[in-house]
């Protein structure tokens, strides 16, 4: 009997029964207009958060001092893990990462709670209901089908360790950002819900739904990019994002979010959207839940493991429960969404937010499709299939691209109407430039069609959004009399979405350009070479020294076999990098690339040049005759940069939220009214 | 420094670092033997047919290793990489081809593709035509209009001259 798994599993037992009280409360409180029993659901959520949170230090207890007693800490730990490790062994394993799911989804609930629902009496209750529905179902799974706190049949003197592939620092950070990043789309989804419960679908739910989105985006976008990070430095394959099943399911429900912080400022100025803002809140936790799914059941790696998983069929029944609901609250309310101004224009910003949100939508669907198909395919003709990069490059890359068109026809476009005369002084310079920088890049050799295309609208990307920058800039100065920095700061502080979202745009141009520098140019050279040996790649000469052997003697690492290359650039000593092989005492037939990355910008100065060097050992023999393979990734730094770049805007456009005024229609104005 | 001036560098700056990136970029070739590079291209259109989405080029499995002596073995002997992509499909299963092959049952998923981009392009295109049949009626578009732009008009306008 373990005194830690038996407070744990009491923990998550309790927090059950609270999330349930706060459904039960709240429901309550709506139906007798009862203010004490809503107070109580309120408060129900905060002890759902502090019991999870008891239960997660808890298990994080159990892997600290090796209590292998509970099976999931003799599963993923073992005693000569690092502290660090045991704390990234805290989230891996399915019980481990589902209790880190289910805490920090309470987290989140417990932050709405205190900050969001003094702020909306007109749909706390529904809210309150919503939060206790969500957490208990989670709960249910983790109590009854994947309990953390399972005890060990027969207590093993030793841990089996983590998974080779977990045995990472990166572990530390990427799946909390993820995790944390899916479970966040619970908030935007909850005051979708209440608002279609409560019958309230203005701006109501809106004002507090914009700010929740845009944090559940940073942090899922975080998340992403760090799981990008994280697959480039470590699995060995040269790239950064294989359209793998899992990674498909993390990106899924940022495509929705993205789509609503879009679309929401059109229901903000214009009143318009309402169903449409409902649907992609909705959609982004229906695809967070599809997401937990995918993952937990083995679904798409094959059939017949999804048969075996009995919490995967647990959450299949949670996604139709969400989606279903979703649907029917929405049917319910249609009647009573009306736009409350009229469209003028399809020249207009209005046009070019709906259809950004609409390319979103188009991603979403292609990319479930193709995650999908092979589970379809081996449903209906028993032959499985891979549905993989080729195909999601193919058919994502012409989106995408439309995506670059319409960031910069957004952004050039007025909201309600655009003259002519407007468009030709705003939108023309640009696209001459941008026309004139395709021109150059086919001059110069670039055959590629998605890249030139890709050249082509991130120039007129850069040369719109600076413009726009410029522009205020200047306005700043003259109103103020400001100098140029000073003035150009001025304008985060005075219109932080507004120009805070320009900046996450220009993220966006340089991680378009360097997705295609990384896909298209990418050079990849195999050698065979024996020690003393040498060979050419990307400019410079990689010199195989030797084969060395290493013992860590931590985290269940058996022995490094690493391989010493020296790189020169002509005479020029650049790097020693030490690619190898990683071999573990519990899994010895699962050794794990060492991927050795050199990113070092000193190699070449020019900002254009910038690549990273890459290279990984695919094998040996006796002889140590040895095959390594070299990546030179140009522009793979601009990837990590214009990610940066996304997320400082993202943060600057998450400043205190004014709401904007709506637009009057202009025919109702006095004639020569100023603006408001 | 004026505004079109200042523009007019900008643009010129990223214009040239736009082209500068794929421009520096597109010097870059690999030097491997006709062959050798046949045999590499085949790799990267097949998976290893134990890992899950792993690519034959980079898997350290021994049946990969089998493979990829194969490619060349086949590759030396006269095959084309279609031959020996078919091969390993009749081997192995549609699982190990990298690119899902356009035929077929497989089609189904791209009439999923274009199913979804027609009902997006055709439902949204459906709901803006309607949105624009609903119109207000035209108004002379006044300064009200840009309303992203007013508080910079509202603040040079409350500039006293200097």
């Amino acid at each position: 009997m373990s005194l830690t798994a038996t407070v744990g599993a009491a923990a998550l037992l309790t927090s059950l029964a609270a999330a349930s009280a706060a459904i039960v409360a709240s429901i309550y409180g709506l139906r007798f207009n009862d203010r004490a029993a809503i107070a109580a659901g309120r408060r129900a959520i905060y002890a759902v958060a502090a019991l999870n949170t008891l239960a997660i230090v808890l298990l994080a207890y159990a892997l600290m001092t090796d209590d292998f007693s509970i099976a999931h800490v003799a599963s993923v730990s073992s005693s000569n893990m690092r502290s660090m490790m045991k704390w990234a062994s805290l989230w891996s394993g399915q019980p481990g990462s589902l209790l880190f799911w289910t805490w920090m989804m309470s987290v989140w609930m417990a932050a709405f709670a205190a900050i969001t629902l003094p702020k909306m009496p007109w749909g706390a209750p529904h809210a309150i209901a919503t939060m206790g529905a969500v957490i208990a179902s989670f709960l249910v799974a983790l109590a009854f089908f994947a309990s953390p706190f399972r005890l060990s049949l027969v207590t093993p003197a030793d841990g089996q360790g983590l998974n080779p592939l977990l045995v990472d620092p990166g572990m530390l950070i990427h799946p909390p950002f993820l995790l944390t990043g899916l479970v966040s789309t619970a908030i935007p989804f909850t005051l979708g819900a209440a608002a279609l419960m409560a019958g309230r679908m203005d701006n109501a739910w809106l004002r507090h739904a914009r700010g929740w989105a845009l944090a559940s985006f940073l942090v899922l976008g975080v998340g992403n990019v760090l799981g990008g990070w994280w697959a480039y430095t470590v699995l060995g394959w040269g790239g950064y994002w294989g359209w793998d099943p899992v990674e498909n399911s993390a990106i899924l429900p940022l495509l929705p979010l993205i789509g609503f912080l879009h679309s929401v400022m059109v229901q903000e100025r214009r009143g318009m959207l309402k169903a449409w803002n409902l649907v992609l809140v909705l959609a982004a936790f229906a695809l967070a839940v599809f997401g937990t799914f995918n993952v937990r059941s083995g679904l798409v790696a094959s059939v017949h493991s999804f048969a075996q998983s009995e919490v995967g069929g647990y959450f299949l029944v949670l996604l139709g429960l969400v989606m279903l609901t979703s649907i029917a609250l929405l049917v319910w309310r249609l009647p009573r969404m009306h736009a409350e101004y009229e469209f003028e224009s399809l020249a207009s910003r209005e046009t070019g937010l709906i259809l950004s949100t609409y390319v979103m939508v188009a991603i979403a669907l292609v990319v479930l499709g193709g995650t999908l198909f092979p589970v379809f395919s081996e449903l209906v003709r028993d032959v499985r299939v891979t549905v993989g990069p080729p195909f999601f490059n193919d058919v994502v890359g012409p989106l995408f691209i439309a995506m670059l068109l319409l960031i910069s026809v957004g952004t050039v476009l007025p909201w309600r109407r655009a003259t002519p005369g407007h468009l030709r002084r705003r939108f023309v310079p640009s696209v001459v430039i941008a026309l004139a920088g395709t021109a150059a890049a086919f001059a110069l050799g670039v055959r590629d069609l998605m890249a030139i295309a890709t050249v082509g609208l991130t120039i007129l990307l850069f040369v719109v959004t600076v413009r726009e920058f410029a522009a205020g800039t200047r306005g700043a100065r003259a109103a103020r009399g400001l100098s140029w920095p000073v003035a150009f700061g001025s304008l985060f502080n005075r219109d932080p979405r507004r120009y805070g979202g320009y900046l996450v745009h220009l993220g966006i141009g340089v991680i378009a350009i360097a997705v295609i520098a990384t896909n298209v140019y990418q050079e990849h050279i195999r050698a065979v070479v024996s020690p003393g040996e040498s060979f050419e790649a990307g400019g410079y000469t990689f010199v195989f020294e030797d084969l060395a052997t290493r013992r860590p003697g931590v985290d269940g690492i058996d022995v490094d076999v690493v391989a010493l290359v020296t790189v020169m650039k002509g005479e020029r000593l650049v790097a020693h990098m030490e690619p190898g092989r990683r071999f573990f005492t519990n899994f010895p037939d699962q050794p794990v690339a060492l991927v050795d990355v050199n990113g070092d910008l000193r190699r070449n100065p020019l900002p254009w040049q910038w690549n990273d060097l890459y290279l990984f050992v695919q094998g040996w023999d006796e002889e140590r005759l040895t095959e390594l393979q070299v990546y030179v990734n140009p522009l793979q730094q601009w990837l990590w940069i214009g990610s940066g770049i996304v997320v400082a805007g993202g943060l600057l456009a998450f400043a205190p939220f004014r709401a904007p005024r709506p637009v009057e229609v202009a025919s109702e104005a006095p004639e020569g009214a100023q603006p408001a | 420094m004026s505004a079109r001036i200042f523009l007019g560098f900008v643009s010129v700056v990223v214009l040239g670092l736009g082209v500068g990136l794929i421009a520096g970029t597109s010097t870059v070739s690999a030097q491997v033997p006709a062959t050798e590079a046949q045999a590499q291209a085949i790799e990267r259109q097949l998976l290893c047919p134990l890992c899950t989405n792993e690519r034959l080029d980079v898997c350290p499995l021994e049946i990969c290793k089998d493979m990829k002596r194969i490619i060349r073995e086949r590759l030396a002997a006269g095959s084309t990489p279609d031959d020996i992509l078919l091969y390993f499909k009749t081997r192995y299963g549609e699982k190990v081809l990298a690119e899902l092959p356009a035929t077929g049952f497989n089609l189904w998923l791209y009439g999923w593709i274009g199913l979804s981009v027609l009902a997006v392009g055709s439902v949204g295109g459906w709901f803006l035509v309607r949105l624009q049949r609903r119109a207000a009626p035209a108004a002379a578009p006044s300064r009200i209009a840009h309303e992203d732009d007013d508080w910079l008009d509202e603040q040079i306008a409350e500039t006293p001259p200097r």
